[in-house]
């Protein structure tokens, strides 16, 4: 594994993306179905609308 | 993360927040892996084809009940008070009701793609790779390579079909030449678009350790070890990281010694022109710098034509590796350890590290022979042969 990587205020400030323009402070997560990793089943964060979320993206590499 | 997982949990066990992942990772086993090691018990999704289209990670991102990204990636030391923050921030009015997600229909993607354009075709390939399961690989891999006809320009397409073809090459169905198709469509992916962190790590995941960022799944033997120590049972792992996927980085290309002694100096045993067992080779980067190394992948298959397989009983199978002239190996000699079976034909691997001249022409080819046990049929003849192979090398020359 790897340790963190610059910030993403830094990235902005040295004017590098710091992700998909669509998932910036005030846009609606995109609405993707993706398999659950247990059992491959359809998941979405749509099932969790009505609830709050911290979102992790991140890579198991 | 686990700062994270650790930060919420009194909010998480009191109901007031949800913990999400999503994992851009190719083989979900190994995110399952992971998630036990960890212990997150929060459900996880599978990115395998970043259709996030994020370029790095980790990322962070607070939710509100309607969806609305509040914030993105605080540091892990504001976690909590971060966390904190979006629990007390008054509900959305008009929050919208949980919606039960679905699978797409693969006949109406199908039917858009026909008569659409390249992105509709690509659209169509990522359903079939995330819902068709194995039997529609091919079909997915068709469906991206027809993107790429109407646009080969489209860097996604490009990045999707190579793990459409390693998802191929570590199923039942893989063909030899799967994987190195896989690095080569990474690789004009990461041409188009040179500053796509995830794209450039798969390349990595293959490549030469002096180009490691760290060892990618070394972790899975510590993951394993703890798992067992808890008294749990590690979760299987179909498709076993290996090789460039398990190797530490390096400042320094260490060559071979010269210790190691050549098995068969006067080419005195039989040659299998490959009747019996087919050699592929891939180069990890395609294109290596000079001065540079690369990483050389070679896979031995016993050829289902003459139903030929392993034997086992004797040794294993031996590689010796001649670099060009002016290139360096950091091995000369490979030596293979047999399964515990009488008899097998699954695909057998090597990899070893060349350095390429400073100075030298594009062109040049890798020396190598394998020596090996092979059996023709079921009760057919059980040979020792000698099969040589020259693998292409290619360096940029400017």
């Amino acid at each position: 594994m790897r340790s963190r990587l610059l910030a993403p205020a830094l990235l902005f400030a040295l004017g590098l993306p710091a992700a998909a323009a669509e998932l910036a402070e005030g846009s609606r997560f995109p609405d993707l179905v993706l398999p659950d990793a247990r059992d491959g089943r359809p998941r979405s964060l749509s099932e969790f609308r009505g609830e709050k979320v911290v979102l992790h993206v991140f890579a198991s590499w | 993360m686990p700062g994270w997982h650790a930060e919420t949990a009194r909010l998480r066990d009191e109901g007031k927040l949800r913990m999400v992942g999503i994992v851009q990772e190719q083989h979900p086993d190994r995110a399952r892996l992971f998630m036990q090691w960890k212990e997150l018990d929060w459900p996880i999704l599978v990115d395998s084809l970043n259709l996030l289209d994020v370029s790095l990670v980790p990322i962070t991102l607070l939710i509100d009940e309607d969806g609305v990204i509040r914030r993105t990636t605080p540091p892990v030391a504001e976690a909590r008070s971060a966390a904190q923050e979006l629990v007390e921030l008054p509900p959305a009015s008009d929050s919208a009701a949980p919606v039960r997600p679905q699978k797409p229909s693969l006949k109406a993607l199908r039917r858009a793609a026909e008569e659409g354009g390249a992105e509709d075709w690509r659209r169509y390939a990522e359903a079939l790779i995330l819902w068709g399961g194995p039997k529609r690989l091919d079909s997915a891999v068709e469906a991206f390579e027809q993107a790429l006809r109407l646009d080969p320009a489209d860097a996604r397409a490009q990045f999707r079909l190579g793990v459409a073809r390693r998802m191929r090459y570590d199923g039942a169905a893989g063909e030899s030449d799967d994987f190195g198709a896989a690095v080569a469509a990474w690789s004009r992916a990461l041409e188009l678009d040179a500053n796509n962190y995830i794209w450039r790590r798969r390349i990595q995941q293959f490549g030469p350790r002096l180009n490691k960022p760290y060892p990618f799944y070394d972790w899975v033997v510590r993951a394993r070890a703890e798992i067992e120590r808890r008294g749990g049972v590690p979760l299987a792992l179909p498709v076993e990281p290996r090789g460039a996927e398990i190797a530490q980085p390096a400042r320094v290309f260490a060559a071979a010694d010269g210790a190691a002694v050549e098995p068969d100096p006067e080419g005195k045993i039989h040659r299998d022109p490959a009747r019996y067992v087919r050699v592929t080779a891939a180069q990890v980067p395609g294109n290596v710098r000079p001065g540079t190394s690369t990483r050389v992948h070679l896979e031995l298959r016993p050829n289902p034509e003459a139903r030929a397989h392993w034997n086992n009983e004797s040794g294993g199978v031996v590689l010796w590796i001649d670099p060009p002239q002016g290139w360096d190996a950091d091995r000369r000699l490979i030596e293979l350890e047999n399964p515990p079976r009488a008899v097998s034909d699954e695909p057998r691997h090597a990899e070893l590290e060349l350095r390429s001249p400073r100075q030298g022409p594009a062109a040049a080819q890798l020396d190598v022979y394998a020596l090996y046990y092979v059996c023709e049929g079921v009760k057919g003849a059980c040979l020792y042969r000698r099969q040589d192979v020259s693998v292409p090398l290619s360096m940029e020359v400017r």
